[in-house]
């Protein structure tokens, strides 16, 4: 074992070095080998969840594109790096990635502290880093090889905001949020456009991610009057703020983020997300085939598993790179002018999805409005909670 | 509003039912050990999903499922004991702690791989009644969770102070060798430690999961952490003391979140264990009686013959490193060594603190992060030329540092790490919720890159050439100090604190000697990184950075200049050369170290 080890170690070493000396900029055109995207994100630490995700979106997509006939004849595949979403090993990674001929595009990393620092090195280089869950503002300033196709929080939240005031009839809210890069920004959209549609900001409340313990909290909440409790959380934290909210008793109407739509969010949450409202891109019953595609491909290739929100971003994420190489080619600069120019990919969360040039992020994400009933999440049907 | 205060003191207590359970197995260890068993928080997290096994797999009732988890972990804490820690029972004190962190690593990861690191959900299996309490309701989970722990600390006082393995116990913590001597079967009180500590954790993992519909992999640090604050609150050792320390806790979390909102939770619960330090350096419930905590004398930190490395060996190998970028090597490896590098430069500032002077720091990166926001700072803000400002970053962080450490320099041994711990996590809650400065956690990007004399350094090779050349600089610099009379005061401090006072040497004044050094060193790295990452926020360096430190300079051989560098190699290499191992490389990373620790408990070039 521990020779094999060793023997393949040296292999990769020197195959690294060797790739390194004949290092040139015009990949090699070997029409045999697939066309490799470089992944850096999260398999080991406290976000190995999300990375785990990741590979399950990747997997479906790739699966449908070799089907498809590949890239021009040629397969698509990736090299999955773990950063454990640390930026000491996403720099490394980045280097290794950005002197592999065979990477023609970067996908991640997912936290933005891992993502941002490994810009630098992908603009340097001139290799796209395509970090389709980095909604930090400033990450695609970071220039013009950064492009993402997370949902802008500038859309997302005066979407949610919409439903919660104009819809649900909301008037005083308490809004708790992860007080993360993401959770920050998304607040501030939220709380701007809640009070620009006539709502209230009763209390905002910022949690860390590891926090699980929300009583105090929801007491200051109480204290507020509010009539409705917005989460802008990821799906276990929502899931642990509304059991405990029902637990000590607060009644009101719950509105929560698009990242908590998961079939997680119902297993942790049991009875406690009944009736919980949420402004999701996507849901199950969505027509676009592109969506039924997604969800149907998806059970049957994770024994009925039911798809999440990271799960459609990674796949669409994937997509939205095969689209971008079938016009750029092997050739990275290519690749990242290719950017610019396709048009209209089918994409489960933006719908027919087209880079805004100026911003290299992709507007106009879909909008659903849920709610979860009977333990499932259903379309509102506009009755009151 | 009266019924509010009533609410949170009840919600603070109910927090604190949470912490006891862990804080109870910690107390045991320490107790019988001293020794802060890190492995505490992954005991739990092996019994949550033991739990889990047990509940959704083979549909157990509740009685059933506490006795499955129990009789399982108490088995899991048998193994550690018996292959992890026995073997360095003669070695230096400090093997043990890291290899409690070797073994969380591994505990950590085989569940992860086992389970998937998705959350899962753990159903209560108690009926969902509520009671009304003030304004909000209590279930029975809550009760069962105090019964729990009110009951094991209860059972544990009698056992100890009643029965005649709890006499063995009690006679095994005081004076190992004569306990020996007067036949006490060490081992066996240590197994039968072990077994009941972890079998209080797998328990208490099992509970907390069902309290919270929840368990993931994530759980097992935020689990020690506290239980860690919650013990040395009510006293390190003391099993009564840890219950009320882990109310305590939860109380002043609870009010913390009332009066200044949620994101300073953590933030009131790491004061109030530094201000306990401070005022009652044993913890509130130390009894007068008790012996002083920590040995007198310098056995915490013991001297071993360090490697002699001659002087051309170390030259050759300085040369072979500063040509480097000449050989055909991919930038990939350069950038790895400059993580290696900047890693060193945080060693260095460790092992001149932990290993010379003997305060063994676990919040190191909160230097790093005064650093890298300082130097972030000035550049971006007063236009600072970016040598200027790492400077910069290298002397707030030495002053800033020193100031804030100043306050627990009275204390010994674990206290300090403890004492240290919480200071790394206020800095880094500071920086979260002082927003005006830091930009919380949005965080600050766009930092200049790397640059000297108005030249850009943005290639790896001088990337790798400027940051070689500044950690062998910081080296040379602190290997003069340790060869002058200086140095020989800051071993005599650590060997023997008594002697050196008696020897006319002012503690404190050399403590903050040693800090301001080696503050400014790993000021100088995080400044460095903050130019080379260009964005950073509150998490850029976590609790995580730290342990890696400490880990590092244990590795290398307590205050060993050129042991701190190996170690940082070492351990930013390892990871990287075991990518091919892919989702394994963390399992096999924690079994190398275990070995490590295992084969070289005084470090790879000994203790200097």
């Amino acid at each position: 074992m521990s020779n094999i080890d060793r023997r393949t170690l040296v292999k990769g070493s020197l195959a690294a070095m060797m790739a390194s000396a004949a290092f040139s900029r015009s990949a090699f055109a070997q029409s045999s080998e697939p066309i490799l995207l470089g992944v850096s994100g999260p398999l080991t630490g406290p976000n190995a969840q999300y990375g785990t995700q990741w590979k399950q979106g990747f997997d479906l997509a790739l699966d449908a594109i070799l089907a498809d006939g590949g890239i021009n004849g040629r397969k698509l595949a990736y090299s999955f790096e773990d950063s454990q979403s640390d930026p000491r090993q996403s720099v490394a990674i980045a280097q290794k990635f950005v002197s592999d001929p065979r990477i023609v595009l970067e996908l991640g990393d997912f936290s933005s502290p891992a993502s941002m620092a490994a810009s630098p090195i992908y603009q340097r280089a001139g290799l796209v880093q395509f970090g389709f869950t980095n909604s930090h503002p400033d990450f695609t300033k970071g220039g013009d090889f950064m492009w993402s196709t997370s949902v802008s929080q500038a859309d997302e939240q005066p979407l949610l905001a919409a439903y919660a005031v104009k819809k649900l009839g909301l008037k005083k809210l308490a809004v708790l949020h992860l007080n993360t890069d993401w959770g920050r920004t998304s607040r501030d959209y939220f709380v701007n456009a809640a009070k620009e549609y006539g709502a209230e900001i009763a209390v905002t409340e910022g949690y860390i991610a590891e926090e699980r313990d929300f009583r105090s909290t929801l007491v200051r909440v109480r204290d507020s009057n509010p009539d409705g409790l917005i989460l802008i959380s990821y799906y276990s934290d929502g899931a642990l703020i509304a059991r405990q909210a029902r637990q000590v008793g607060l009644k009101q109407v719950i509105c929560a983020a698009s990242s908590v739509y998961s079939p997680k969010f119902l297993e942790l949450g049991g009875e406690a997300v009944e009736d919980v409202h949420v402004g999701t891109r996507y849901f199950p019953e969505d027509p676009r085939p592109e969506v039924q595609k997604f969800i149907a491909g998806f059970k049957k290739k994770y024994n009925g598993l039911e798809p999440d929100a990271f799960n459609a971003y990674a796949y669409d994420a994937m997509n939205m790179a095969a689209a971008v190489v079938k016009i750029g080619g092997t050739d990275r600069r290519a690749v990242r002018d290719a950017f610019m120019k396709v048009k209209d990919v089918p994409s489960v969360i933006f719908g027919a999805a087209t880079f805004d040039v100026a911003s290299r992020r992709v507007k106009g994400a879909m909008n659903a409005e849920l709610v979860v009933r009977k333990g499932q999440f259903a379309l509102w049907d506009g009755k009151p909670t | 509003m009266m019924s509010s205060w009533l609410d949170y003191t009840i919600n603070g207590l109910i927090v604190g039912n949470v912490y006891a359970l862990v804080a109870v197995g910690l107390a045991l260890i320490f107790g019988v050990s001293r020794l802060i068993n890190f492995a505490q928080g992954s005991i739990y997290l092996v019994g949550a999903y033991i739990g889990w096994v047990a509940v959704v797999q083979l549909h157990t009732p509740l009685p059933l499922t506490i006795i499955i988890v129990a009789a399982a972990s108490a088995l899991v804490g048998l193994i550690i004991e018996r292959f992890g820690l026995r073997p360095l029972q003669n070695s230096v004190r400090i093997a043990p702690l890291l290899a409690t962190i070797g073994i969380s690593f591994v505990l950590d990861q085989l569940v992860m791989l086992t389970f998937s690191p998705n959350p899962r959900a753990l159903p209560s299996q108690l009926p969902d009644v509520r009671f009304q309490v003030g304004g909000g309701t209590i279930g029975p989970l809550d009760l069962l969770i105090a019964g729990v722990g009110l009951t094991s600390a209860l059972l544990l006082f009698v056992f100890l102070r009643y029965s005649k393995l709890g006499w063995a116990v009690r006679a095994t913590a005081q004076d190992r060798d004569a306990a020996m001597q007067m036949g006490v079967d060490v081992n066996r009180v240590n197994q039968a430690v072990f077994g009941i500590a972890a079998a209080l954790g797998g328990v208490s993992g099992l509970l907390v999961g069902m309290y919270y519909n929840q368990i993931d992999t994530a759980m097992s640090l935020q689990a020690t952490l506290k239980g860690v604050v919650a013990e040395v609150v009510g006293g390190a050792g003391n099993v009564p003391g840890a219950v009320i320390g882990s109310l305590l806790l939860g109380l002043v979390e609870s009010y913390g979140v009332a009066v200044f909102g949620t994101s300073y939770r953590n933030l009131f619960a790491f004061l109030l264990l530094v201000v306990v330090l401070v005022l009652r350096p044993n913890g509130l419930f130390a009894s007068a009686r008790q012996g002083p905590p920590e040995p007198l004398t310098g056995t915490f930190i013991a001297p071993s013959r360090p490697v002699r490395i001659p002087r051309w060996a170390l030259l050759v190998a300085a040369a072979i490193f500063a040509i480097l970028p000449f050989f055909p090597v991919s930038f990939y490896v350069l950038q790895t060594m400059i993580n290696a590098w900047l890693l060193g430069m945080l060693a260095l500032s460790l092992t001149l603190v932990a290993g010379t002077i003997g305060q063994v720091s676990l919040g190191h990166a909160a230097l790093l992060a005064i650093g890298a926001y300082t130097s972030a700072l000035l550049s971006l803000t007063f236009s600072a030329p970016v040598g200027v400002a790492i400077i910069g970053g290298g002397l707030m962080s030495a002053a800033l540092g020193t100031a804030l450490i100043s306050p627990s320099f009275r204390l010994r041994g674990h206290y300090v790490s403890i004492a240290t711990l919480a200071i790394g996590e206020i800095v880094s809650l500071v920086i979260l919720n002082w927003e005006s400065v830091t930009r919380g956690p949005i965080g600050i990007s766009g930092i200049p890159p790397l640059s000297l004399f108005g030249y850009e350094l943005v290639s790896p090779t001088s990337i790798y050439w400027f940051s070689f050349i500044v950690m062998v600089v910081l080296a040379l610099l602190q290997a003069r100090l340790l060869g002058s009379h200086l140095g020989r005061s800051f071993r005599a401090i650590r060997d023997d604190d008594i002697a050196a006072r008696a020897y006319g040497l002012s503690l404190n004044r050399y403590k903050s000697l040693a800090f301001i050094f080696g503050g400014f060193a790993a000021g100088i790295s995080g400044g460095i990184a903050a130019h080379l990452y260009s964005y950073i926020n509150h998490e850029t360096f976590n609790t995580q950075q730290s342990i890696l430190a400490l880990t590092v300079v244990i590795l290398g051989g307590l205050g060993n200049v050129v042991g701190a560098i190996v170690g940082a190699v070492a351990l930013v290499g390892l990871p990287e050369v075991f990518r091919v191992a892919a989702e394994y490389r963390i399992l096999i990373y924690g079994i190398v170290l275990l070995l490590l620790v295992r084969f070289r408990p005084q470090g790879l070039l000994g203790t200097m």
